[in-house]
C-alpha cells in the first residue's frame, strides 16, 4: 500500500509539474513567440494586402488587458468604401465574438475603442483580425500586459 | 428598446453552444466531471442542471450590472478581487471532491486515525455531499459562475455595450441580462454532456476509474488553486 501512495504522489507530482511549467520551457514558449508578427507594446504594426498598406497601433502603451484601449488602422495605397472591422481572440483559442467598430477619422485613417481580456490560463499573445471590406483581411499577433 | 429575439441574442447563444464545446469543457469540465463522479452511483440530472441553472443566474445578473452601468471595465476592477477567491475555492473544492471519493489516503497511517486529511475535509465540506441536491448544487453554481473566463469576459464586454446604447438604465440591465442568458444557457448541452458521459457507475472496474479519477481531481484542484493565486 506504501508503494501505491508513492506512485500516487508521483503521478500527481508529475502532472502538477507538466500542467504549470510546460508552457513556460523553452520550445513551448519559443513555438508561441513564433506565432507573433507585431511588437505592439513599442510601436505600430504595418502588412500588406496586395498594394494595400494597412497600419495597425493600439493605444495607450502599454498595451493592457481589462482595460479599455484605442485601437488605430491607418490603410494607404487603396480607397476603402467601409471603415474596417477587429476581431479580438486569441490564436487557436475562440473567445466569442468580440469585435471593435472602427469610425473614420480622417481619410483611410480608422479609430475604435474596444477591450481586450485576461485569459486565466494566463496566456499573453492575442490576436487582431482587421477585416477590410472588398480588399481582405489581415492578423496581427503581439502581446499583451495582464 | 429590449433585445428579445434580437439577432445579437441568438448569436450569443450560437456562441455559447460552439465555445461550449471548445473552450468550456477546457475550463469548467473538471467542475462538472467533479460533480458527477461525487454523484458515483446517482444516476440523475438535477445536480447538473440546478448547477447551471446557479451558473446561468450568475451570468445574467452579471450581465445586468454591465448593462445598467454600461462599464465593462469598471465593474470587473470591482469584483477581480471575488473571482480570485472563487477560482482558489473551486479548486479548494475539486480537491476536497477527490480527497472524498478516494480510499488512498486513508491507508497513509497518520491520516486513519480520524483525524486525518479525509477526516477534515469530511467534516468541513461534507454537508454538500449529504445535502439534497435543491440545496447543495443551486448556490455552488451561482459562486463559480463567477469564475474569471475569456469568452464569459467576451460576452460582457458586448452586454455592456448593449448597455450603452440603452436610453434607460432599465433596457440596458435587462438588454445585458438577456445576453448573458443567452450565452449561458447555450453554453449548458455541452457541460451537461460532459458532466454525464463522466458517469461510470456501469463500469466493471469502476472503483479502479473512481480511484485514477480522485488523483487526477485532486491535482487539478491544486492546479486551479495556484491559477487563483496568480491570478
Amino acid at each position: 500500500m506504501q508503494i501505491r501512495i508513492k506512485i500516487i504522489l508521483c503521478l500527481n507530482g508529475l502532472f502538477l509539474f507538466f500542467m504549470l511549467f510546460l508552457p513556460n520551457v523553452p520550445f513551448a514558449s519559443e513555438k508561441n513567440n513564433q506565432l507573433v508578427n507585431c511588437d505592439i507594446q513599442n510601436q505600430a504594426c504595418v502588412q500588406t494586402i496586395s498594394e494595400a498598406v494597412i497600419f495597425f497601433d493600439i493605444q495607450p502603451k502599454p498595451v493592457k488587458a481589462m482595460s479599455d484601449l484605442t485601437f488605430e488602422v491607418k490603410v494607404k495605397n487603396v480607397s476603402v468604401s467601409k471603415p474596417p472591422m477587429i476581431d479580438l481572440n486569441m490564436p487557436g483559442m475562440k473567445m466569442g465574438k468580440n469585435t471593435v467598430k472602427m469610425k473614420m477619422t480622417a481619410k483611410g485613417a480608422y479609430q475604435g475603442t474596444g477591450i481586450i481580456v485576461r485569459c486565466p490560463s494566463g496566456k499573453t499573445i492575442w490576436q487582431a483580425t482587421v477585416d477590410l471590406p472588398e480588399i481582405g483581411s489581415v492578423n496581427y499577433i503581439f502581446n499583451v500586459v495582464y | 428598446m429590449h433585445i428579445f429575439g434580437d439577432k445579437l441574442t441568438w448569436v450569443f447563444l450560437t456562441t455559447g453552444f460552439t465555445v461550449g464545446f471548445g473552450h468550456c469543457i477546457g475550463m469548467c469540465g473538471p467542475i462538472v466531471i467533479s460533480i458527477s463522479l461525487n454523484l458515483k452511483d446517482k444516476n440523475t440530472i438535477w445536480p447538473h442542471v440546478l448547477y447551471h441553472a446557479g451558473r446561468v443566474t450568475t451570468y445574467s445578473l452579471l450581465g445586468g450590472i454591465m448593462g445598467m452601468t454600461g462599464s465593462f471595465v469598471m465593474v470587473t476592477s470591482e469584483i477581480a478581487l471575488i473571482q480570485k477567491g472563487v477560482l482558489i475555492f473551486a479548486g479548494v473544492l475539486i480537491v476536497f471532491m477527490g480527497v472524498l471519493m478516494s480510499p488512498w489516503l486513508n491507508s497513509v497511517p497518520c491520516l486513519n486515525d480520524g483525524t486525518g486529511v479525509q477526516a477534515f475535509f469530511s467534516k468541513t465540506f461534507g454537508w454538500m455531499v449529504r445535502l439534497k441536491p435543491t440545496l447543495a448544487y443551486f448556490p455552488l453554481g451561482l459562486i463559480l459562475g463567477l469564475l474569471p473566463c475569456g469568452p464569459v469576459y467576451t460576452t460582457l464586454i458586448t452586454s455592456a455595450r448593449a448597455g450603452m446604447e440603452a436610453p434607460d438604465i432599465y433596457t440596458g440591465f435587462i438588454n445585458g441580462m438577456v445576453l448573458m442568458f443567452a450565452f449561458g444557457l447555450g453554453a449548458m448541452p455541452a457541460l451537461v454532456i460532459v458532466g454525464r458521459m463522466a458517469k461510470i457507475g456501469g463500469f466493471k472496474h469502476r472503483q479502479i476509474i473512481y480511484k485514477a479519477a480522485s488523483i487526477i481531481m485532486v491535482a487539478v484542484g491544486i492546479y486551479f488553486i495556484i491559477k487563483g493565486i496568480r491570478y
